[in-house]
């Protein structure tokens, strides 16, 4: 087994488990960041120069976009805001993650001669593990997202461990793919914490559907006070503002 | 390379109209020149063309070229009927960076590159929830979007890695392509928001306007299931392996989404529910097409995918012209709508005719054709039955729409006709924007009657629609059968090896022994 990979790997599971387990929404922006970026090392050979830039540039504008989300900012009335972190711990979550190394190792190749490292599928299938209970439990955006970007990973390190090191055009879109989720999460987390009364819980689910009318183009006052309409007839949010009530910018 | 026009045209439009969303109308202006452009670009793109990226690449096919020039067409109009009767600002962007994407993945002949595409178009859509006011609750349900294209997107992975190696040793059960199969499968469902995954598309159908819904839950997932459709061909149905199991999972989705989701749609009060379900119960007859594993299926498939993104595209079209006209999406306050807009009336009947279709039209025959090549005998006929089921919330809406106005609402609604205002030249800008203002509702009318009509198109075998998805998928090489799928019975071909290979058991190549297990060698 190559040392190296092995350190990547250890680094890159350690990483997952802090993004998955930390309350600082910070430290778990950097935390997946470390994930991102050493996830592409572990492969064997090792990725074209071309290829690994393109993930590693990927790995940091995403991080990057995610900490823009994540940071405070005064001067936007953007609170301090934590994310849901583990429910069962930092200690159960290494415990789960290292059994499912163990299982990836093992189920190296899936039947098959594989083309990648073992390391990778380990690293892999410990990755996945940690990244199951934020998507299926998460109750944030911010913690819900990182799963998503963890899954992503995960297959990522599989998808390696069985075909081998990926071409430079398919790390590209590799990279495209992470700062797309990346650029998403963030505008979405962005969204959650400039809603009062800040932070990036879930809404609450109302007991009624409501729908939201458009915030682009909406139709003039005269022609939405239909009697008929649906704002009266149901007494729903049709509340539609003309201009964009962000805050100002700094 | 005749695709690359495309993709800068989308992608740059896109990132530009993201940039400039402060400014709505200069984002929705931006928007709809750059789709402009990719309606022009679609249609230069030269069907053969390769690029070559190390041992991957761009290959461009007559279907890529036509799903992206209705796309571009679809995303136009859509784009303006939206901002006649009111959408989000990132729709423009949202549907520039869906056609980047879908464009990426249709000509990447490597599925596990193509996966990768698919899966950022999908992440994309959930975009279309963030407002200004109520944050929280749009970011919730984009959440919930983004999350199940995550989710299908590593499902993919996953599945196309595992099959797309040098499989020439395998040691493993058949069963495991059976889950690398479901695995796709479940994949493709999921992002059509199938019954019972459909929990996530019925809270978008609640957050976004009906003029941007079939992005999300049509356009963006159509293209990963024709990527998923080519890997099932390619990778699966050749083997001849047993996955009948998974293959009944997999139907048994298809005919609830077919069933349920029309039972939804005819229960719903709200025009925007009814065109969610609409596009859920659609997605179930694709859904059958994955099931099918049968290269005979190719074809129908992608007939019925490129029928079915343009007339749900149509069917938002009419959904947003509606509320436009009546200011109301509850089918219960739109009595007489077919009598107070006759061209609404008329969209509504090529909607109807472009999603069921008739005899002898591509799509019914498509549709037809995948149904009879998932089911046999009495199932096979339920099952057809079950996809005429439309007609039931297309009847209701049809019953509503010819029944008596309420009291003090009889005659054509102002929103049918257009509007002239006094041309005032001293006053240009006002002129035009009261112009406007006061055209709204007909514009969203007419241009949904356009769009019903290309929908009719396609759904008759227009735009060279049945040609163009029986071609093959994009390809590197020349052209190779690469559907033919594998008998088993036949002769395993000799292998120079220096011992003789009559050690062999002839003719012991059963069914249940995936053909693809190693060439004889002694």
């Amino acid at each position: 087994m190559n040392p190296v990979l092995a350190l990547a790997a250890l680094v890159v599971v350690g990483a997952a488990i802090v993004a998955v387990s930390a309350r600082e929404a910070r430290t778990v922006v950097l935390a997946l960041a470390v994930v991102l970026l050493v996830s592409p090392v572990i492969a064997d050979p090792i990725a074209a120069p071309v290829g690994l830039a393109a993930r590693l540039v990927g790995a940091i504008l995403a991080g990057y976009l995610l900490w823009i989300a994540a940071r405070d900012d005064a001067s936007m009335k953007l609170a301090h805001a934590p994310t849901g972190g583990s429910r069962i711990g930092w200690p159960a979550e290494f415990l789960g993650a290292a059994a499912a190394s163990v299982v990836g190792m093992s189920a190296h190749g899936l039947g098959a001669p594989a083309g990648g490292p073992v390391i990778a599928s380990a690293a892999g299938f410990a990755v996945a593990a940690l990244a199951v209970l934020p998507v299926l439990t998460g109750r944030d955006v911010l913690r819900v997202a990182i799963g998503c970007l963890l899954l992503l990973d995960a297959g990522l390190l599989v998808r390696t461990a069985l075909g081998g090191t990926p071409g430079p055009l398919e790390q590209l879109l590799v990279a495209l793919l992470l700062v797309t989720v990346a650029a998403c999460a963030a505008a979405l987390g962005r969204a959650a914490r400039l809603d009062p009364p800040g932070g990036f819980d879930y809404a609450t689910e109302a007991p009624i559907r409501v729908r939201r009318g458009p915030d682009a183009h909406p139709l003039p006052e005269s022609e939405r006070d239909h009697p008929g309409g649906v704002a009266g007839a149901r007494g729903l949010d049709e509340r539609v503002r003309p201009r964009d009530p962000s805050p100002p910018r700094p | 390379m005749s695709l690359l026009p495309f993709l800068l045209v989308t992608g740059i439009g896109a990132a530009l109209a993201l940039l400039s969303r402060g400014m709505e109308r200069v984002a929705t202006a931006i928007g709809v020149i750059a789709l402009l452009l990719a309606v022009v670009t679609a249609a230069l793109i030269d069907p053969g063309d390769v690029l070559r990226i190390d041992d991957a690449g761009l290959a461009t096919t007559a279907f890529l070229r036509l799903f992206l020039l209705l796309g571009a067409i679809c995303g136009v109009l859509l784009a303006v009927i939206g901002a006649a009767a009111g959408s989000r600002r990132d729709a423009s962007a949202v549907t520039l960076a869906l056609l980047a994407t879908s464009g990426l993945a249709l000509a990447l002949p490597d599925a596990r590159l193509a996966v990768l595409a698919a899966t950022a178009g999908g992440v994309v859509g959930s975009l279309l929830t963030i407002t200004p006011s109520g944050g929280r609750m749009g970011a919730t349900i984009g959440m919930r979007a983004l999350r199940a294209a995550a989710v299908a997107g590593t499902m993919a992975i996953a599945a196309t890695a595992w099959i797309g190696r040098d499989l020439s040793e395998l040691a493993a059960q058949p069963v495991v392509f059976g889950l690398a199969y479901l695995a796709m499968a479940l994949a493709v469902a999921l992002r059509f928001g199938a019954i019972p995954m459909h929990a996530w598309a019925a809270r978008l159908t609640d957050s976004v306007p009906e003029a941007t819904l079939p992005l999300v839950t049509a356009w963006a997932p159509a293209a990963f299931a024709v990527v998923a459709l080519a890997w099932a061909d390619q990778s699966i149905a050749p083997l001849l392996v047993d996955v009948d199991p998974m293959r009944y999972v997999v139907l048994a989705i298809g005919a609830a989404s077919i069933l349920l989701a029309s039972l939804a749609a005819s229960i719903h009060d709200d025009i925007e529910h009814v065109v969610g379900y609409s596009i859920i119960g659609d997605a179930g007859v694709i859904i059958l097409a994955v099931a099918v594993l049968d290269p005979a299926a190719w074809e129908p498939a992608r007939t019925f995918i490129l029928a079915f993104v343009v007339a749900r595209s149509a069917f938002a079209a009419w959904a947003a012209a509606t509320r436009a006209t009546f200011s109301t999406g509850r089918v219960g306050d739109l009595r007489g709508w077919m009598l107070r807009s006759p061209a609404l009336g008329v969209a509504f009947v090529a909607v109807v005719v472009a999603s069921i279709g008739l005899p002898g039209l591509a799509v019914f025959e498509a549709r037809a054709e995948i149904v009879s090549l998932a089911v046999d005998g009495p199932l096979a006929a339920i099952l057809l039955l079950g996809t005429f089921s439309p007609l039931v919330y297309y009847g209701r809406l049809a019953v509503v729409g010819l029944a008596r106005p309420e009291a003090g609402r009889g005659g054509i609604v102002a929103g049918t006709r257009v509007a002239l205002t006094p041309l005032d030249l001293t006053s240009a800008r006002r002129w035009l924007s009261t112009t406007w203002d006061a055209n709204r509702a007909f514009t969203a009318t007419i241009l949904a009657l356009v769009l019903a009509l290309v929908a009719v198109g396609t759904a008759m075998g227009g735009f060279g629609g049945p040609a163009a998805a029986a071609g093959l998928p994009p390809r590197l090489e020349g052209i190779t059968e690469s559907f033919a799928p594998i008998d088993p019975n036949a002769t395993p071909e000799p292998v120079p090896t220096d011992e003789p290979a009559a050690s062999e058991p002839a003719g012991e190549t059963p069914a249940d022994a995936p053909s693809l297990q190693p060439v004889p060698t002694s």
